[in-house]
């Protein structure tokens, strides 16, 4: 064996060494990420699928995003932070109502979002722990004429990360609906709310 | 040389009286315990806020803050200070802070905010359509990348003025390669080749850096949601731009209103159906866009400060 293959060998080995030590790491932080960016693709390869970009096929379309954002939003925590002081005035079952209504509103509107972008590329950055059971995971669109970051916020559920926010080029979506949802809840009782939610949700 | 001074003293005589009345309605930094309960409560519809009143605006150095923040935000009672009293049963997390911003000249707002969805709809819509179909999509990227490059020397000097010395820097280098290499700005060719990103800054962001709040909510017709602060700086933006320094017989009224209403055109070409789609998300779109706007400039104040 001449010197110069011993000191590739040795190059060789190094370099196996030094990729054991880091290749674990990422596979442990990284969970938060990898959790949104498996339900991000699943939810774009609904979107891109030619099958599914006919009208007539939206409704399978929707039933089909809509099993998705089960697993990836939640919902009841989405809610309780939407109403924030409010959700206490609700009661048991308006709030179970509120929760179900909330949802398909948020649906329809991440879908609408996310369907602009399903030609561009979409790049998973970074996360961030925010608190011991939340993170934030960076995601940056890259446009021909911009670049658009869509943060999304998750919660540590059951052994589960899930999101509860959306915050795109820094407008929080759960933020957006509570500015909204407060202007209708300084006048008036939460039934009223509810019944504005109904309307709108049948009309989509 | 002249030139520049000229533009330091318009921005400064301009821009410190304007902000100063504006500070006046923006929320007192104390938190304002007012009663638990709203101030109008007897079913004041939005359409029909309480009068707005000068005099408790210029009244502001013998009332209390208290009372100015009431005779202010009016109809809106500030939802952070009310929220200490009812959250009883709040959820465990704490509620993340939501910037506010005072609307007392709302019902003009309100109609500006339906002139540019008319605008949008009637106008701007139907001619971006026609126009997508005729300028292919690799002709409309060169002229976005061209009508940028013009905002360039606005966001060196802004970096500057926020002493963000590297984003100004990195700006500058930019500007000088994409005029020169990417000819005219052209081609965005420094984030290929130097891999030197835009680096966003205007204005009304300078005066955030510094700690000027947004006065109040005003809707502008063309441009869209905006504040007394965030006016001003598209006004000052305006001194930094270098087509407002080209004298008026060589740049008509005329030339001038055709290359604006391009640029809005061509930037709106790359954007058809995303205002569809935040109104049709929207419960009350009027509030969802002012929500929006504060917190889109916000999250800017705030990058400005990394």
């Amino acid at each position: 064996m001449s010197l110069q293959e011993e000191t590739m060998k040795k190059y060789l080995m190094g370099i196996a060494l030094f990729l054991c030590m880091i290749i674990p790491l990422p596979a442990f932080a990284g969970v938060p990420l990898e959790t949104v960016k498996v339900h991000v693709d699943k939810v774009l390869d609904v979107l891109r699928d030619p099958a599914l970009k006919p009208e007539s096929a939206k409704k399978l379309k929707k039933e089909r995003i809509r099993a998705i954002a089960e697993k990836m939003f939640d919902f009841t925590e989405l809610s309780k932070r939407t109403l924030a002081q409010n959700w206490s005035k609700f009661t048991p079952e308006q709030q179970k109502e509120f929760i179900t209504l909330y949802k398909s509103l948020l649906e329809d509107a991440y879908a609408d979002k996310i369907i602009a972008y399903t030609e561009e590329k979409i790049l998973f950055t970074k996360e961030v722990p925010l608190t011991e059971k939340t993170a934030e995971v960076q995601s940056t669109v890259i446009r021909k004429t911009e670049e658009i970051p869509i943060y999304y916020r998750v919660i540590l559920k059951d052994g589960v990360w899930m999101i509860y926010d959306v915050v795109i080029e820094g407008v929080s979506l759960i933020n957006n609906y509570r500015s909204q949802f407060r202007e209708i809840l300084v006048n008036k009782p939460p039934e009223s709310l509810l019944e504005t939610l109904r309307k709108k949700v049948k009309k989509a | 040389m002249k030139r520049i001074c000229r533009f330091i003293l318009t921005v400064v005589l301009v821009t410190y009286p304007v902000i100063l009345w504006a500070q006046a309605f923006d929320e007192p930094d104390t938190v304002v315990h007012t009663s638990p309960e709203p101030v109008h409560s007897d079913a004041a519809p939005m359409d029909f806020p309480q009068p707005f009143s000068l005099s408790a605006v210029s009244g502001q150095h013998e009332a209390p803050a208290i009372i100015v923040a009431q005779a202010i935000v009016g109809e809106e009672v500030p939802a952070r200070e009310l929220a200490t009293f009812t959250g009883k049963e709040a959820p465990e997390e704490a509620e993340e802070e939501v910037p506010l911003i005072a609307d007392p000249i709302a019902p003009f707002n309100k109609a500006m905010y339906h002139v540019n969805d008319k605008l949008y709809f009637w106008l701007l819509k139907p001619v971006t359509q026609v126009y997508s179909h005729t300028v292919p999509e690799p002709f409309r990227v060169v002229f976005s990348n061209a009508f940028d490059n013009l905002m360039s020397p606005g966001r060196v000097v802004n970096n500057l003025l926020q002493l963000r010395f590297k984003a100004a820097g990195n700006e500058f280098i930019r500007f000088i390669f994409n005029t020169v290499a990417g000819i005219g700005g052209l081609g965005d060719v420094a984030s290929p080749a130097l891999g030197i990103k835009k680096q966003e800054a205007d204005f009304g962001q300078t005066l955030g850096h510094y700690g000027i709040g947004h006065g109040f909510y005003l809707v502008l017709p063309l441009f869209g949601p905006s504040s007394v602060r965030d006016g001003v700086g598209i006004a000052a933006d305006r001194f930094m731009y270098p087509l407002s320094y080209i004298s008026s017989n060589e740049l008509t009224f005329g030339a001038a209103a055709g290359i604006f209403a391009g640029e809005k055109v061509n930037d709106t070409s790359f954007h058809i159906g995303e205002y569809e789609s935040f109104k049709d998300a929207a419960i009350d779109p009027y509030i969802a866009m002012r929500d929006a706007f504060v917190q889109y400039r916000q999250k800017k104040v705030e990058d400005s400060k990394k």
